[in-house]
C-alpha cells in the first residue's frame, strides 16, 4: 500500500481523460488515491519530465493455460530473458513469452499498471487466476471465451438472446471473468472438423453463421450494463484479403446500442484483419480501408496488434490459424482443444524486414495509428506475444512520433513497403498527449475502468503515475524509446514500485472482474440446459466448475446490473 | 606468453554435497590484463553464490600477454564438479587437468580448449569457433544445440580421442566433430550442415538430418530411412554413400552418410 503521502511536483502531465494537454502541474497523493492536497508529503521532483497516468493494455495474452504451454515448448524462449532474482525481484527468465514475475516487472517499468488477458478458456479459469496471482505489481482482468461454446451456439441458433444473457451472467461469474471475447466465431469449433468459416459459412452440426453469434452476443452482453462491449477477434485472421470479411464484420453490430457512450464492439489487433491482395504472393495493407470505416463510424474501436520485428510466439483460441502459420514455418506447433467451449494453437514465428510480407504487416499496424483521425478509437497492443511481445511498445511510440524514424527503418526493410503499404507516403506524427490517449484513456475508457479509477489523474483516481525521463520537447526517436522502455518513476496505488528504471518495489496487484446481475426466474431456466450439458459432456462436474473465491486474494468487483429497457 | 594456473582448492569440494563451480568468467580473454588481485577478485558462481576466484582456487600468475591470445589458463584439481570450462571464449588457450563437468567449451567463439580426461555432457554446445580436444570420453550432447533450439555446433573444430554419448551434434549447422572412438545413439540428431567423422561404431546416425555430413569408419546400425547413392572413395577407402532423411521429405533429405 500507499507510502503515507506522496507529492509529485512540477511534471509536465498529459491527463487527456480530463482534458490535461501537457500542463504543468502537481499530482497530490495519498492512500493510494489522487487527492485535491496533502499536508506532510514526500516530494518527487518530476520538473521538466513527461508524467502520464499509469498505462492501461487493453489485449495481451499474460497468464493461462496457452501462454503457459508456450513457455514450457520453448526453452530457448525463456533463456533469453534470464535475470537473477534481486532483494526485491524474483527470477525472471523469457522474452516472447516471459514468466510471471518478469511480466509484472517489465509492464512497470513501462509505466503500465494495468493488463487485460485477452483469452481465459473458461475450463482453465483458476489456472489463469492462479497465473494473474503471481504476477506483481500489475492490475489484472481476464475476459474468458463465449463465442466457439456449444451453449451460445444452441441459444443463437433458437434466437433466445435473453437466456444466452444469462448464460454469459453465468460464465463471467463463475469465471471471475470481465467481458465476452469471441475469437474466430464458429471457425474454432469448425476446426474440430477440420474445417474453418467465413463470416457467412454455417457452423458445422450448429447450422450458425459467425455473423449471427457474433450479434448474439453483442446484444446479449448490452442486456447488461457491462463496462466493456464484446472483444472481437474476427474471422480469418491473417488471410490475405481478409479486409472486405473485416469490415462486414463490423457491420454485423452497427445498429445495436451500447448500454453507455461506448462502442458495441472493440475489434482487437487490427492489423492481422487489415490485408489485400488473395495470396502472400501479392499481399498488400488495406489499412487505409479499415481506417476509412473507422473514421466514419462510432460502433467499433480497434487496437493495433502492430508488429515488432525478430522472434516470438504466437498463441491463439484460432486452432485453424495457427494451424495454417505452421504449415508456412515448419515449426514446432500444438494444438489443444477445450471440451465444449473453444480451442488453442501455438507456434513460434519470426517476423524479418527482409520479407515482403512481414514487412507489410508491420507497417499496417502502424498505418492504422496513422490513418485513424480520432485517437481515441484506438489503443497500442502488439497482441503480445502474437505480433511481438509488449516490451517492444516504445519501439512503436517512438515510430508513431517519429517520421523520419520511420523513414529510417523503411529503407532498411524490404522495398514492399513502397508499392504495397501506405506507411512511406503517411507523414503525421503523434503527440505525447495522442500517445496518452492510445497506451492510457482509450483503453481504459473502452473497458469501462475510468470510472474506477484507472487511465486517469482525476481526485479520487487511483494513485498509478509513470514518470518518462524525457522532456515533452524531446524529438529524438532513440531518446523517446529508451524514456517509454524504462520510466524515472512508476506509482502503483500511491507506492514508488519502480525507481531510475529498477524495480524497488513489488506489491501484489488486484484482480478486477465483473459480477453480471441476472434475473433468477432467467437464471434458473438457463441452468437447466447448462446442467444437462455438464452431466453429459463436461469432464468437470457443474457443481467444482465455478472458481472460488480463494483464488482472487485482491478482489475488485464491479457489478453490471440488468437493463431495465 | 603468460600462464595462470588455478588450482580449485580442496576445501571448495569437501562439502556433503559438492557444490558445482561455474568458471565461464575464467577465460582468457576475460582474465587479460588483469592483475593478480584484480584476478583474485573476479566473481564466480558457486552453487546460488558469487564468491571471488581466489577464495576457491589457488592463483599462480607467470610471465606478460601483450593480448588475449598469449594468455594460457592451466586448470588443476579436482574438475569433475567445475562447469563451463571456456564457455563464451574468444581467444588465448586454456588446459583443464583431468575431468570435467557440464558445458565445458559452451558457446565458444575461438581460442583453443584441451581437457585431459573425460569431459561431462554438452561440451562443445553451440560452438562457434575454436577449436576443443578432449582426450578421453564426452559424454551426451557434445555439440549439440541447448533445448529447444534449432541450431546447435555452427562452427569450429572438436575431437574426442574416446567415446561419446548420445545425441552428438543435433541441430549441427557448420564446424568439423571428429570423434576417434565409438558414438552411443543418434548422433547427427536433426543436422543442417557441418561434418562428423567418427572412427569407431555408430547406431542410428542421422536421424532428421537435412545437411551436412556423416562418415562412419566402424561399424554401423542404420535408419531405415535413407536412400543408397553409389559408393566414394575416402582417404583410400571405398564407402557406401546414403542420403537423407527421407523422413523429412524427398525434397529435404540433403544429409550425405558414408558407411563401410
Amino acid at each position: 500500500m500507499a507510502d503515507g503521502e506522496l507529492l509529485i511536483r512540477n511534471g509536465v502531465v498529459y491527463d487527456p481523460i480530463n482534458g490535461v494537454n501537457g500542463e504543468k502541474k502537481d499530482i497530490c497523493i495519498r492512500d493510494g488515491k489522487v487527492v485535491e492536497s496533502v499536508t506532510n508529503p514526500k516530494v518527487i521532483d518530476a520538473e521538466g519530465r513527461v508524467v502520464m497516468p499509469g498505462g492501461v493494455d487493453i489485449h495481451a495474452h499474460i497468464a493461462g493455460g496457452k501462454v503457459n504451454a508456450g513457455r514450457i515448448m520453448r526453452p530457448e524462449d525463456e533463456r533469453k530473458g534470464v535475470e537473477p532474482k534481486t532483494k526485491v525481484c524474483r527470477a525472471q527468465s523469457g522474452y516472447s513469452v516471459p514468466n510471471t514475475f518478469a511480466t509484472g516487472y517489465r509492464y512497470a517499468r513501462m509505466g503500465y499498471t494495468f493488463v487485460m488477458e485477452a483469452a481465459m478458456p473458461p475450463l482453465a479459469a483458476r489456472h489463469t487466476h492462479e497465473e494473474m496471482v503471481d504476477i506483481p505489481i500489475l492490475d489484472n482482468a481476464a475476459m474468458p471465451l463465449i463465442d466457439n461454446n456449444w451453449m451460445t451456439m444452441e441459444y443463437v441458433k433458437s434466437g433466445d438472446t435473453d437466456l444466452l444473457a444469462a448464460y454469459i451472467a453465468w460464465m463471467i461469474k463463475a469465471t471471475k471473468g470481465y467481458g465476452v471475447k469471441v475469437v474466430n466465431p464458429g471457425g474454432t469449433e469448425a476446426w474440430g472438423w477440420a474445417k474453418n468459416c467465413d463470416l457467412n459459412d454455417a457452423v458445422p452440426y450448429f447450422d450458425v453463421t459467425p455473423a449471427e453469434i457474433i450479434k448474439g452476443l453483442a446484444e446479449a452482453t448490452e442486456k447488461f450494463e457491462m463496462p466493456h462491449s464484446i472483444h472481437v477477434h474476427g474471422n480469418m485472421l491473417g488471410h490475405p484479403g481478409n479486409y472486405e470479411m473485416t469490415k462486414d464484420t463490423y457491420d454485423v453490430v452497427k445498429g445495436i446500442k451500447p448500454y453507455r457512450d461506448r462502442p458495441t464492439m472493440h475489434a482487437t489487433h487490427t492489423q492481422f484483419h487489415s490485408y489485400g491482395g488473395t495470396t502472400w504472393g501479392n499481399f498488400e495493407s488495406k489499412a487505409g480501408a479499415i481506417a476509412d470505416y473507422i473514421n466514419k463510424n462510432d460502433h467499433v474501436s480497434i487496437d493495433l496488434g502492430s508488429v515488432i520485428l525478430g522472434d516470438t510466439t504466437t498463441m491463439t483460441a484460432d486452432g485453424p490459424m495457427e494451424y495454417s502459420l505452421y504449415q508456412i514455418t515448419g515449426r514446432k506447433w500444438t494444438n489443444h482443444d477445450v471440451e465444449l467451449e473453444t480451442g488453442t494453437g501455438i507456434t513460434p514465428f519470426l517476423y524479418s524486414g527482409k520479407v515482403s510480407v512481414h514487412t507489410i504487416q508491420w507497417a499496417i499496424g502502424q498505418e492504422l495509428a496513422l490513418l485513424v483521425k480520432d485517437p481515441w478509437k484506438i489503443a497500442l497492443t502488439t497482441d503480445h506475444p502474437n505480433a511481438g511481445p509488449f516490451i517492444g511498445y516504445p519501439i512503436i511510440i517512438s515510430h508513431l512520433m517519429s517520421k523520419k524514424r520511420r523513414d529510417e527503418s523503411a529503407e532498411s526493410m524490404h522495398k514492399a513497403i513502397f508499392d504495397r503499404a501506405e506507411l512511406p507516403s503517411v507523414d503525421r506524427e503523434y503527440d505525447l498527449n495522442e500517445i496518452a490517449i492510445i497506451t492510457r484513456g482509450m483503453a481504459a475508457k473502452t473497458l469501462g475502468l475510468h470510472e474506477h479509477g484507472k487511465g486517469h489523474l482525476g481526485v479520487g483516481a487511483d494513485a498509478d503515475v509513470a514518470i518518462y525521463d524525457m522532456s515533452p520537447e524531446e524529438k529524438d526517436a532513440g531518446k523517446i524509446q529508451k524514456a517509454f522502455l524504462n520510466t524515472k518513476y512508476t506509482i502503483k496505488a500511491g507506492e514508488i514500485v519502480v525507481k531510475d528504471g529498477e524495480v524497488v518495489a513489488a506489491p501484489p496487484g488486484r484482480t478486477i472482474f465483473v459480477t453480471p446481475e441476472c434475473d433468477d426466474k432467467l437464471m434458473d431456466e438457463m441452468l437447466v440446459t447448462l446442467k444437462d450439458k455438464f452431466a453429459k459432456y463436461y469432464s468437470v462436474t457443474f457443481n467444482n466448475y465455478p472458481v472460488q473465491d480463494a483464488y482472487l486474494p485482491n478482489p475488485y468487483e464491479i457489478k453490471a446490473p440488468w437493463r431495465s429497457s | 606468453m603468460q600462464t595462470i594456473t588455478l588450482k580449485l582448492k580442496d576445501a571448495a569440494m569437501s562439502g556433503i554435497a559438492q557444490v558445482p563451480v561455474e568458471v565461464d568468467a575464467l577465460t582468457p580473454d576475460k582474465l587479460f590484463g588483469k592483475s593478480e588481485a584484480e584476478l583474485k577478485a573476479v566473481k564466480v558462481w558457486w552453487g546460488n553464490k558469487q564468491e571471488a576466484t581466489g577464495d576457491l582456487f589457488d592463483v599462480s600468475v607467470a610471465g606478460d600477454a601483450g593480448s588475449a591470445d598469449e594468455v594460457k589458463i592451466v586448470m588443476e584439481g579436482d574438475l569433475t564438479r567445475v562447469k563451463r570450462i571456456g564457455d563464451g571464449m574468444k581467444a588465448g588457450e586454456i588446459e583443464a587437468r583431468g575431468d570435467v563437468d557440464m558445458h565445458c567449451g559452451a558457446m565458444m567463439e575461438g581460442g583453443k580448449v584441451v581437457v585431459e580426461g573425460n569431459a561431462n555432457c554438452w561440451a562443445g554446445r553451440e560452438m562457434r569457433g575454436g577449436e576443443l580436444v578432449i582426450e578421453g570420453d564426452a559424454e551426451d550432447n557434445l555439440c549439440a544445440m541447448y533445448r529447444g533450439e534449432d541450431k546447435g555446433m555452427t562452427g569450429g573444430k572438436v575431437t574426442v580421442n574416446g567415446n561419446t554419448g548420445e545425441l552428438v551434434g543435433q541441430y549441427m549447422a557448420g564446424g568439423e566433430i571428429l570423434i576417434k572412438g565409438n558414438v552411443d545413439r543418434l548422433a547427427g540428431l536433426s543436422m543442417r550442415g557441418g561434418k562428423i567423422t567418427i572412427e569407431g561404431d555408430a547406431q542410428w546416425p542421422g536421424p532428421d538430418m537435412i545437411g551436412g555430413e556423416i562418415v562412419v569408419k566402424g561399424k554401423t546400425e542404420m535408419m531405415p530411412s535413407f536412400r543408397p547413392d553409389g559408393t566414394e572413395s575416402i582417404e583410400g577407402a571405398e564407402y557406401k554413400k546414403y542420403l537423407g532423411d527421407l523422413a523429412m521429405g524427398e525434397k529435404k533429405a540433403k544429409g550425405t552418410l558414408y558407411v563401410r
